[in-house]
């Protein structure tokens, strides 16, 4: 016993020597993570697209017109770039991505108007980039509603109306929207708590069949079994060690810079919800022992470890819901790892939910690193042999 | 210049011969995009599940949800008697959202001066949630507040053509332009076949960098430099073929550009991807440190080019980074043509997208010179090692 803590520590102090040697290791966790968080933290300044440049096409070309769109322009709401009285201008200024929508404003629209002929209005918006496309939509209702609003409330106001009244003429029945757990509707904090993590998740990955594959592709294998005594569980633990206390601290730094520093929300249990964080670190690095067990050659198994982990970020929901995907890709979401973690930030996170609903995902995650116990013969047994491939 | 064609073929050979490169540049191009398409198969979503709390109980409220239930965005699944019950099935994640009648919804209604209100409470796991929740539910709702405003100012004694007419003084008409349904595939999947094309031709050249490097078989002349672009862009330029050209057609996404336009946009936008990755594959020492390394970068790259989130609203320091990436130019140069269709050639009629081609022009350029010096500058370093050795 006192031996496999000795050889434990030797395989460690290996390690660490190997670490400190090739700056390969520290850059791609410690490096690629801090350039990950400035980033995604920083580019989504307040995290919500407020307004987008959008065009008006005026072919009325009457005062009415032109206040109207003066007033547009002084809604704070809306950002007008671009007053043209060619329609094919404005076409042309959308296919160049320099504005989101067209309002346009028709032909004759005053006198119409005035003669109660209900002119009609008409807007176009891109759907060729989705966030600036619904932007632009809520933009031109806003810009709809000004125009119609303003000339109903003028004729209530001629008849002796007060405002108040006027107000629930024009809008007997109202919509309150509540945006559960993220109130401001704030992009950031939706895309950025699970993009994070889930970056977290592949460098861990990533790394992991990095720091095995290449004892196999350079042939130290022997060496690394050497100083473990020859026991393959004491190799792995004393390798595994000082990655999984870098991934620890940046789990824990992640998890507080989001939810404390940054200030995005968590509802229910910060404890619960870092333990989550944990599990998830811990299976990706199992994920990356179960794959280049499978496949003990160092390229094969990143280049599959590479491709499986970048379709994590779409396979686990967040941004299309995994309630509309294919039944057969459905169920391979359930073998992406960021899809358990990014469930069980729903439940603490956002939906403060009791810990039962979060028990199914981090058993999920344990299963990762059940199955990656599964590959030890195999790998131990390249370990030995070195019989693969080097290339 | 046979030389040139001499360090062409020999880089074929190399790349066809190294299974993990020819894995990277030919099968994961050509697979990965039918994966995406597979996820986004559906490309709608549709029949979110929501919870309805209806304490007016009136055949105002239930003529309301039998309206909204028949949207295809949602389903209402539960009928509940209490918010707390409700609430109980958000948390469970059984709905998505929570529709409320107040108590005096009706009421307010019959009231010619009330104000009625409904309660929407959408899940914000997935933006999508709440698109299809509040837009379906908004429609419907201006659809009945037209009527209650006509029936309340007949009641005012206003007739019912100038009610008509004071309601819908101007009435709007609203058009999606470029992906009518509005599908997240159609969105997402041209960006992401612009990305493919960058980021397995960028992890392909750094691995074949950091090969040459581990075997010191490198080589930084710069015919060497030229042949070897020569084969990467012959083989990538038959790929791209198939991923801009044939993709959107198989997977019946937009695709409403010219095929020439397309054809014609690859030449600097590979190009530029060549040399940039040449210029950062100098760096890489050995094969896989590349990979591990530069992973991360395809996410960052996708929300930099500002296709995701709005480049409008994007720091300007971000911004300057990313136009020093080949992918943002590239990224809305194939979507401008491709689902908005643009032209390169400014023919008078369509927009032309000669700002980003021009761009990509100006990178290829400086790329390119950016690669001979730094070839330039590794080749003096290996002849001084060499001398010092022996």
């Amino acid at each position: 016993m006192k031996y496999i803590f000795l050889n434990i520590w030797r395989v460690m102090q290996r390690e660490l020597h190997m670490m400190f040697a090739r700056p390969l290791y520290i850059f791609a966790s410690v490096g690629v993570m801090l350039l990950s968080t400035l980033f995604f933290l920083t580019l989504m300044q307040g995290g919500t697209a407020e307004k987008m440049p959008v065009a008006v096409v005026d072919l009325d070309q009457t005062s009415i017109s032109r206040r109207l769109i003066h007033e547009m322009q002084a809604t704070p709401s809306v950002d007008i770039q671009l007053v043209t009285n060619s329609y094919p201008e404005a076409r042309k200024a959308m296919q160049q991505g320099k504005i989101y929508g067209i309002f346009v404003i028709p032909e004759g629209f005053y006198s119409d108007l005035v003669a109660f002929k209900r002119p009609q209005m008409d807007f176009y918006v891109t759907n060729a980039y989705t966030v600036g496309g619904n932007t632009a939509y809520k933009q031109m209702l806003t810009m709809v509603n000004l125009t119609s609003g303003a000339f109903q409330r003028e004729v209530l106001r001629k008849k002796g109306l007060t405002d108040d009244v006027i107000m629930h003429r024009i809008q007997p029945l109202a919509i309150e929207g509540h945006m559960v757990a993220n109130p401001w509707g704030n992009y950031s904090v939706y895309l950025v708590s699970t993009i994070l993590p889930g970056i977290l998740g592949l460098i861990c990955l990533m790394l992991t069949i990095f720091a095995i594959g290449y004892e196999l592709k350079m042939r130290t294998s022997h060496a690394w079994l050497k100083a473990a005594g020859g026991n393959y569980t004491v190799a792995m633990i004393g390798k595994l060690i000082p990655y999984t206390v870098i991934y620890i601290i940046l789990g824990i730094g992640c998890h507080l810079i989001l939810f404390r520093f940054a200030g995005f929300p968590v509802y229910g249990s910060h404890v619960r919800l870092m333990f989550g964080l944990l599990l998830f670190i811990f299976a990706m690095e199992a994920l990356g022992i179960t794959l280049i067990g499978l496949l003990p050659t160092l390229r094969d198994a990143l280049s599959i470890g590479a491709l499986y982990s970048m379709l994590g970020f779409s396979l686990s929901g967040f941004t299309y819901p995994q309630m509309s995907m294919l039944a057969p890709v459905k169920a391979l979401s359930y073998l992406e790892p960021l899809r358990h973690y990014y469930l069980i930030y729903v439940n603490e996170a956002l939906m403060a939910a009791p810990i039962e609903n979060s028990i199914p995902n981090m058993l999920a995650l344990t299963a990762f690193m059940v199955a990656s116990l599964c590959v030890a013969p195999r790998l131990h047994r390249a370990l030995i042999n070195q019989n693969y491939p080097l290339k | 210049m046979r030389k040139i064609l001499t360090y062409f073929v020999e880089e074929l050979r190399r790349i066809f011969r190294d299974p993990g490169v020819t894995v990277i540049f030919i099968v994961a191009t050509l697979a990965y995009p039918l994966i995406y398409k597979a996820i986004y198969w559906n490309e709608q979503i549709t029949n979110v599940p929501v919870a309805v709390v209806d304490l007016s109980n009136s055949p105002q409220s239930r003529a309301f949800l039998h309206k909204w239930n028949a949207a295809p965005d949602i389903r209402l699944t539960h009928t509940c008697t209490s918010m707390a019950e409700a609430e109980q099935l958000l948390r469970n994640q059984e709905v998505h959202g929570i529709i409320y009648f107040p108590r005096d919804f009706a009421a307010q209604l019959a009231d010619p001066l009330g104000q009625a209100h409904i309660s929407l409470y959408c899940d914000m796991s997935s933006f999508l949630y709440m698109k299809a929740i509040y837009l379906s539910c908004n429609q419907v709702m201006l659809e009945d507040m037209r009527n209650i405003q006509i029936d309340r100012y007949e009641q005012m004694g206003v007739g019912k053509e100038f009610a008509w007419a004071l309601v819908q003084d101007a009435p709007y008409h609203e058009t999606a332009l470029f992906t009518p349904t509005g599908g997240y595939g159609s969105f997402l999947i041209p960006a992401v076949l612009v990305l493919i094309l960058h980021q397995t031709l960028f992890f392909g050249i750094c691995m074949l960098g950091g090969t040459a490097r581990e075997e010191n078989q490198e080589n930084f002349g710069i015919r060497n430099l030229i042949g070897r672009s020569l084969a990467y862009f012959l083989i990538y330029y038959a790929l791209a073929a198939i991923l801009l050209g044939f993709y959107p057609r198989l997977f019946d996404i937009p695709h409403i550009g010219s095929i020439w336009d397309i054809l014609l946009l690859l030449i600097p936008y590979l190009l530029a991807v060549i040399f940039f990755s040449l210029c950062v594959s100098v760096f890489i020492r050995n094969r896989e440190s590349g990979l591990v390394l530069l992973i991360s970068s395809s996410l960052i790259f996708l929300f930099m080019a500002g296709i995701s989130w709005p480049k409008e609203m994007i720091p300007d320091a971000w911004w300057y980074i990313a136009c020093c990436i080949p992918y943002t130019f590239g990224s809305h140069a194939f979507i401008h043509i491709n689902s908005m269709g643009a032209s390169i050639l400014n023919d008078g009629f369509t927009a032309s997208v000669a700002p980003e081609v021009l761009a990509l022009c100006i990178q290829t350029v400086v790329y390119f010179v950016l690669a001979c010096i730094l070839f330039y500058i590794r080749k003096r370093h290996t002849q001084a090692q060499q001398t010092a050795i022996s």
